[in-house]
């Protein structure tokens, strides 16, 4: 019994995906074909892919995301390691406050920050380019959190053994404790790479020019039919090369990735 | 420097002021890209600004404004309309779905891989791949054809049917998301619980709702809040699958799009700030309530 529910919710749910991948190898007319075609029987190859390629610099697109989401990912998480590490392993003069803050920045939705953060960027003369892109949303401190759970279960002898040693303390961070955070990291790396590769809202707000688009924001040309005549079946490749990347890391590392996305709470 | 407490020894006084310099560049980021704006937006709440000029002070104008402004009003309820579509059955769906696949069966790994396949697309692409679905003659419509009689159904043009719409959508990439959350708290019960409530006699409804779900009241809360927070934000959804970026005639037009509308479209970047305060005074009061309901327990049963 158990596996007919399972089944059905699967189905219910997996077919607009599997719609998306073989619409994206028929013809336009065929999408629409009734009755339902479930496979291509006007199979029109890798056709509709290159014609998205034609209509938007696509590969650029693909590169900026691409870009944006590794920077993204080795920052976050080296960052993050850090300040963990700061905040489970030492005592210092102020670091209940800052906790408190870096806490505090996890209550505040960015959809509430665009306006002012788009003006600050704007002044800093980051509109429209890599950097305003970037740099806004380099940090989280959600992963702040994450990898000081991680770190405080890192043993002190450990920690002592390698001072004992003469080791710097940042050495000792570099060389010990990021390894042992290796497998939180991740998880942290995975979901930061979703986030960033999904993202729509601040690529949206904060470029103008094609040639620095992302791939979400760069894809809406296909899904805005005003802008022509639909072309559905460029739309589905376009969708479906989009979401390769992230369906690869799904099933390569699907530990890290359900770990991650658990302990964040956050769809991108 | 004179160590703080006398009994520790210097060196590892100096040793805890790197715990200082690991955090300070978080700090320092924080700082800028989100302190600064936070202050900033609050400023800009109270002034007329279009970016081009420097703003200019006018007190509580703008937040007077928006009490006659119809739009506002109007997304106030869109957005509360949504809220309400897509946390409450997203809850009870998503928890079903967890309990579903908790069970022991064969294939149940690669079922439950396909089930989740829902949260990976971006919303871009959600939005593009149910554009397709949902045109009015198309596959859709055909499904329910035997229900509903009708050739041509306007999804997303109709102003009744399309939030809706738009709710079902979303909560078919919302749905897989929390249930992985309530299957991450299922698979955390220890297995004695259960067994100890079999022998007691209890059937696998009862113990359910009266071991499992009990023990899983911070997931509930967490469930709850955290698909509350999002919602209150949507975006991306209404800009890319509704008709003219939150149509029509504005029925899916949210909060979030909104602040969108006036600070990029017609560049009243104070107004849209404003709107932005509005926000997040009424997400504050769903992270206290999420905040009240988890004190004193952990986000686990250990």
């Amino acid at each position: 019994m158990w596996f007919s529910i399972a089944l059905v919710l699967a189905v219910t749910f997996f077919f607009p995906i599997f719609f998306m991948v073989t619409s994206s190898f028929k013809g336009e007319n065929e999408i629409f074909a009734i009755p339902f075609r479930w496979f291509p029987q006007d199979f029109q190859g890798f056709a509709q892919y290159a014609k998205a390629f034609d209509r938007v610099p696509l590969g650029q697109f693909f590169f900026n995301s691409a870009f944006m989401a590794i920077v993204d990912v080795v920052v976050t998480v080296i960052f993050s390691a850090m300040a963990g590490y700061g905040f489970a392993k030492f005592k210092f003069r102020g670091q209940r406050i800052m906790f408190f803050f870096v806490l505090a920045t996890i209550t505040v939705p960015f959809q509430i920050l665009i306006i002012p953060l788009y003006v600050q960027v704007f002044k800093l003369g980051w509109a429209d380019s890599y950097a305003g892109l970037i740099i806004p949303g380099i940090m989280n401190a959600f992963g702040v959190f994450m990898m000081r759970q991680f770190a405080y279960s890192i043993p002190d002898e450990l920690l002592d053994a390698a001072r004992i040693d003469g080791a710097g303390e940042f050495r000792i961070f570099w060389r010990i404790v990021l390894p042992l955070l290796a497998p939180a990291s991740a998880s942290l790396a995975v979901i930061i790479f979703l986030f960033s590769w999904n993202n729509f809202l601040w690529p949206l707000i904060v470029i103008r020019s094609q040639q620095l688009q992302t791939v979400p924001v760069g894809m809406t040309t296909f899904t805005e039919p005003y802008n022509g005549p639909p072309q559905w079946a460029v739309s589905m490749a376009v969708s479906t090369l989009a979401t390769l990347p992230i369906a690869l890391l799904f099933i390569f590392f699907q530990r890290y990735f359900i770990q991650g996305l658990a302990m964040s709470g956050i769809k991108g | 420097m004179i160590t703080r407490k006398t009994s520790t020894p210097s060196f590892i006084a100096r040793r805890q002021r790197w715990g200082f310099y690991f955090v300070l560049p978080t700090v320092i980021f924080f700082a800028i890209f989100f302190l600064y704006p936070i202050l900033s937006g609050l400023y800009y709440s109270m002034t007329e600004f279009t970016l081009l000029k420097p703003p200019v002070f006018v007190g509580f104008g703008n937040f007077e404004a928006l009490l006659k402004d119809r739009l506002f009003l109007k997304s106030i309820s869109v957005t509360l309309g949504y809220v309400a579509g897509s946390t409450f059955p997203v809850w009870v769906i998503s928890l079903f779905a967890a309990v579903v696949f908790s069970q022991k069966f064969p294939g149940r790994e690669i079922l439950k891989a396909l089930f989740f396949a829902p949260v990976l697309p971006s919303l871009v692409v959600v939005a593009a791949v149910w554009l397709v679905l949902l045109n009015p003659s198309g596959l859709i419509t055909t499904v329910v054809r035997p229900f509903t009689g009708l050739a041509e159904i306007n999804w997303l043009n109709d102003p009744k049917l399309s939030p809706i719409t738009v709710i079902l959508v979303h909560n078919w990439t919302a749905i897989p998301f929390y249930m992985l959350i309530w299957l991450a708290g299922l698979t955390g019960i220890p297995e004695d619980l259960r067994d100890a409530a079999r022998v007691d006699g209890a059937n696998f409804l009862q113990t359910l709702f009266r071991v499992e779900l009990p023990l899983l009241r911070p997931t509930a809360v967490f469930v709850a809040s955290i698909s509350m927070i999002n919602a209150f934000q949507a975006f991306t959804l209404q800009y890319t699958i509704t008709p003219g970026k939150g149509g029509p005639v504005d029925v899916n037009t949210t909060m979030g799009l909104l602040i969108w509308k006036y600070g990029f479209q017609y560049f009243r970047m104070g107004d849209a700030a404003a709107i932005s305060v509005v926000l997040f005074a009424m997400i504050l009061v769903v992270t206290a309530f999420q905040l009240t309901f988890t004190r004193g327990d952990k986000y686990s049963i250990q």
